[in-house]
């Protein structure tokens, strides 16, 4: 019996997990520094299950870091470099103090420096990896590029979150790879596949800058040091995976037309090829130049039956697929001074349509307004002076629904001056039974490839009709009809099975039965299969059933709201009409 | 400098000077007396002699270089005036339309930054300044004495060793540039480059090779999106019905909101009556009135003291109820053990119903552990508690009907993405919730008071 009594907290979780304090302390690093080693190196708190056994019998809360993780952290080599940094910036400040200007130099010329590479390698071991991560990178440089440069944070940093994320931008128009936009009141959300993965990220409106206080800039700025790193890394990849010259050059015959005069107006000769990179109105280079290898052919497999289909099927997909990629092509755009330029640059430039705008507006404009061959052209205020007859002006909404329809959608909806229909979000998936706006429905239909028919069409007829008749007359009308129609089918059918009980008709080849009867056979079936279920398995059954149910139910009624409300709108557009 | 001053008095002494606001010349010469004061303090020279005569003048005399490029007095009449021959005839107009590709007229933004001053500006602003003649001289005699020992100066040294190396064919180290640098280059990160043959203990030993990230750390802290894509209310130009499930879920949120604040107040709130003028009366003079019923409690105090504490000794039990009671314990053990025996044997009868008993034991065990399972599950999309301070839900952000922009051009963008991706960042347990430090004051302000702000209060 007995041994030595255990000692509270010597094992178990309490020597599992580190205070953020002592592992600070066990690194010898500042707080800041050890926070910005921990973001680098994506080593994040923990929060243990026992928290009292952790904290050796206290209760106060406190950020607990894994032993391991800091064990860890204490092989990094940055580890020395911040350390370096520090006593740098202290002889630093003793040089300034004694008015050393000589030694201020000298330490200068030799401020130590870190590279993230390695610890980028690291974190992603693979290509692949650093793709379907790259989401929140491209978010923070978009973000950061947009900064005024005010000290909030470095000019180098803005001027490289710029460089990377109009880098981007390129790519996916090389690409093709936009799938969704999806303007809302915060920014732009943008969806591209690139190698398979879905990246999502958001960019802010120009000039929507406010900077909050409650944010912490110096944390914000470690990662975006980390996220530039990354993404520079995925942009030289992609841009090599499309044989294009990296950094992004113009493409030769694009530059010559580029060459304007009054170049000098906007930006420096240092920065204009940069600025005109920006303008996204040109192509890039590349570096084997090849004639159009876009499509190419996929393997053929000869395979028998279904295989056979199924490849059909697929061939098709892909044949629709590629043809939605540049349903722009052929389209010239003109952007109107007013439209968010660099936004639709992008979105026509994804699905293959030219674009330019006014010369004083930005760099790298190709044709100005007065071009005959412009089929439509952005404007985004109620009227405009002088029109031209052979293109069509919409408002700037309908191309980021058509890019989310993945066809050219009518323009009349789009006219100027027209109230807009609401701009849909293309990141809601609809599962069977939801609610769909009807104009949602209206969109699926066009996408099937139906002829709409067109509401605006109904609404004008009924209108005429109003201007004969009272309105109550032409609903009262409808009831009439509506019920008419429904006796006239009661008594079909009464005559029919009267008809059947008492006449002898000649037979007739049933060819249609018989698919009904399979049918029949097959709900047969699955009464019978619902019949036969265990009591729990029945429960279960009952309980989805009534769900879905409930889901259809409550669809239904939304549309019924739907439709009260837009008639009640209607009826007040009459009014007003009547009034006027 | 001087000389242009001089100039530009003497241009002013001349009958023939113009000022360009001259109604002030006239009134300055009738001011009142003349203040007497002792000038023998040069504190006393600035404050009484008046000088806004010649300011007015040397103020003059600037505005008619800015904005004349020099005094009009001296400029010759052909560029002040011209001869009206009244209006041209418009021939030249479609001259100048036929020129298109020519530079167009400039850009009114770009005519309002051109300066409108007709000073140019001073080219280099060190140029003037003069070089200090001692300094120059007491440098160049440093350098020659250096140069006499066989120092040489830093720029001179670098060249050299720069020179030096270019000779030898050796590639020149160059300074590593910094992560930000916007020039900087990038490679293929991921090429497979020649794998390590040696042993990689040995690497590991050495720091040649970096130690190894566990798999573990590679694992995401929450598995929630790093963009979550904000419903279709918020779209800027929305359907109707998700506009208003949006705000729907924004009221909700507020009225939780304003329900925990209620019940906070309802909880501190004073239950107690409030004291009346009557009460507080009575309570000042509690105790002064003395009142015949009351009377000292203090014997029955006393008596109950003593009763408190343990009083009982305990008497000494005799062999006869040891034995007694060793009999008692024994019997009751033997029953005991007796009604075990009946109990397993009941048992066989009993077990249909103990084997029910298993089944719905088994059954709540395993709701329990789905149950379990599933708020796990539910918990790893939820922030932690990683610090002090809780994460708290960024309020939604939302705009009303009215709010609601008809076109792009026109909306109105709410809420800020920094802040947005920083509450991302801790709704992700990647960082700590935290709140600005407080400003903390080193030493305590003193205040005190000037004289002149005495005298006046």
């Amino acid at each position: 019996m007995g041994g030595l009594q255990k000692k509270k907290y010597e094992s178990g979780s309490a020597t599992n997990y580190i205070t953020r304090n002592k592992a600070r302390k066990k690194l010898s690093l500042s707080l800041a520094d050890f926070r910005r080693l921990c973001i680098l190196k994506g080593i994040y708190p923990h929060e243990p299950k026992h928290k009292k056994k952790v904290n050796k019998g206290s209760t106060a809360p406190r950020t607990f870091y894994l032993l391991k993780d800091i064990r860890f952290l204490l092989h990094e080599p940055i580890v020395g470099k911040f350390r370096e940094y520090k006593i740098f910036v202290r002889k630093l400040r003793k040089a300034y103090g004694k008015a050393e200007w000589g030694g201020v130099e000298r330490l200068k010329e030799n401020k130590p420096v870190y590279k993230l590479d390695h610890i980028i390698k690291e974190r992603y071991p693979t290509f692949i990896d650093a793709v379907r991560d790259v989401d929140d990178s491209l978010s923070m440089c978009f973000l950061f590029s947009t900064f005024a440069r005010t000290g909030k944070c470095h000019v180098q940093t803005i001027q490289l979150c710029r460089r990377l994320s109009v880098e981007w931008m390129n790519y996916v128009i090389s690409s093709r790879s936009l799938r969704k936009v999806f303007l809302s009141i915060k920014g732009i959300y943008y969806q591209a596949e690139v190698l398979g993965q879905t990246i999502t990220w958001i960019i802010p409106y120009q000039f929507a800058h406010d900077h909050p206080t409650d944010v912490d800039y110096r944390v914000m700025a470690t990662f975006t040091e980390f996220y530039t790193t990354l993404l520079g890394f995925v942009n030289f990849r992609l841009y090599q995976t499309l044989n294009l010259v990296y950094p992004p050059k113009l493409d030769g015959q694009g530059e010559i037309n580029l060459k304007s005069e009054f170049e000098e107006d906007y930006a420096l000769d240092s920065e204009s090829y940069t600025e005109k990179l920006s303008a996204l109105s040109a192509s890039l280079a590349r570096m084997v130049p090849s004639a159009e290898e876009e499509e190419t052919e996929l393997d053929h497999f000869p395979t028998e039956g279904e295989d056979q289909e199924k490849m059909e099927e697929r061939e098709k997909m892909e044949h629709e697929q590629i043809k939605q990629k540049k349903f722009f092509e052929g389209l010239k755009f003109f952007l109107n001074r007013e439209v968010p330029r660099e936004s639709l640059a992008f979105v026509i430039r994804c699905f293959g349509g030219e674009v330019s705008w006014d010369k004083s507006l930005c760099i790298g404009s190709t044709y100005d307004a007065k071009d005959e061959t412009i089929t439509h052209h952005i404007v985004d205020r109620p009227s405009i002076d002088t029109q031209y007859i052979n293109r069509y002006y919409i408002q700037p909404q309908w191309v980021y629904d058509s890019v989310n329809a993945k066809i050219l959608l009518p323009v009349e909806e789009y006219f100027l001056g027209v109230t807009l229909p609401p701009h849909l979000s293309p990141f809601v998936e609809e599962t069977e039974g939801d609610y769909v706006p009807p104009e949602k429905l209206k969109l699926m239909a066009l996408q099937r490839g139906e002829k709409p028919q067109t509401e605006d069409e109904e609404e004008e007829e009924e209108e005429e009709e109003d201007e004969d008749e009272e309105e109550d007359d032409q609903s009262e009308e409808e009831e009439e009809a509506e019920d008419e129609a429904n006796l006239a089918e009661i008594e079909e059918k009464r005559s029919r099975g009267k008809s059947l009980s008492v006449k002898v008709t000649p037979g007739k080849a049933k060819a249609e039965n018989r698919k009904r009867a399979a049918e029949e056979e097959k709900a047969e079936e699955k009464r019978l299969a619902i019949m036969m279920m265990k009591k729990r398995e029945k429960y279960l059954y009952d309980k989805i059933m009534f769900g879905k149910k409930r889901n259809v139910r409550e669809a239904n009624k939304l549309a019924a709201k739907r439709k009260a409300h837009d008639d009640a709108s209607k009826e007040d557009k009459k009014k007003k009409k009547k009034k006027c | 400098m001087a000389a242009a001053r001089r100039n530009k008095r003497m241009a002013a002494s001349q009958p023939g000077f113009l000022s360009f606001n001259s109604g002030l010349d006239g009134n300055s010469s009738d001011i009142k007396r003349r203040k007497r004061v002792n000038k023998n303090k040069k504190k006393n020279w600035n404050k009484y002699s008046d000088i806004q005569d010649v300011e007015e003048f040397l103020d003059d005399v600037r505005l008619q270089e800015k904005a004349a490029g020099g005094l009009i007095a001296e400029k010759p009449d052909a560029t002040l005036f011209f001869v009206d021959t009244g209006e041209k005839d418009k021939e030249t107009q479609p001259q100048t339309t036929v020129k298109k590709g020519k530079r167009t007229k400039p850009l009114r933004i770009d005519l309002i930054l051109q300066p409108d001053s007709r000073i140019p500006a001073p080219k280099n602003v060190l140029a003037f300044q003069q070089p200090n003649a001692k300094k120059q001289r007491r440098m160049a005699e440093k350098a020659a004495r250096l140069a006499a020992m066989g120092v040489l100066p830093r720029r001179e040294k670098l060249l050299r060793l720069r020179q030096a190396a270019a000779a030898s064919g050796l590639p020149v180290k160059e300074n590593p540039v910094a992560n930000n640098n916007p020039e900087r280059a990038f490679y293929d990160l991921w090429s497979a480059g020649t794998p390590e043959t040696d042993d990689p203990y040995y690497l590991e030993q050495t720091k040649k090779k970096l130690v190894k990230r566990p798999d573990r750390l590679n694992e995401k802290p929450s598995v929630l999106p790093a963009i979550e894509v904000v419903g279709p209310g918020g779209s800027y130009n929305p359907d109707f019905f998700s506009h208003q499930d949006l705000l729907r879920e924004a009221h909700e949120v507020e009225v939780k909101k304003l329900r925990a604040e209620e019940r906070l107040a309802r909880q501190l709130a004073v239950k107690e009556d409030i004291a009346t003028e009557e009460s507080s009366f009575k309570e000042q003079v509690e105790g002064l009135i003395e009142e015949g019923d009351v009377e000292p409690e203090e014997p029955e105090g006393g008596s109950e003291d003593t009763v408190i504490g343990p009083t009982a000794t305990q008497e000494k039990k005799t062999e006869k109820q040891r034995r007694k009671e060793k009999a008692q314990r024994i019997k009751a053990l033997r029953r005991k053990a007796d009604r075990q025996m009946i109990d397993k044997q009941q048992q066989l009868f009993q077990l249909r119903s103990i084997r029910a008993n298993l089944k719905t034991q088994e059954q709540r065990t395993r709701q329990r552990q789905a149950q379990r399972k599933a708020n796990q599950e539910a918990q790893k999309s939820m922030p932690r508690r990683l610090g002090r301070l809780k994460f708290q839900t960024p309020d939604l952000d939302v705009q009303l009907s009215h709010e609601l922009a008809g076109s792009l051009r026109s909306l109105k963008p709410e809420g800020s993405i920094l802040k947005d991706r920083f509450m991302s960042l801790q709704k992700r347990n990647l960082i700590e919730p935290r709140e600005r430090a407080k400003f903390k004051r080193k030493y305590k302000v003193k205040y005190s008071e000037k004289r002149a702000f005495r005298e006046i209060v």
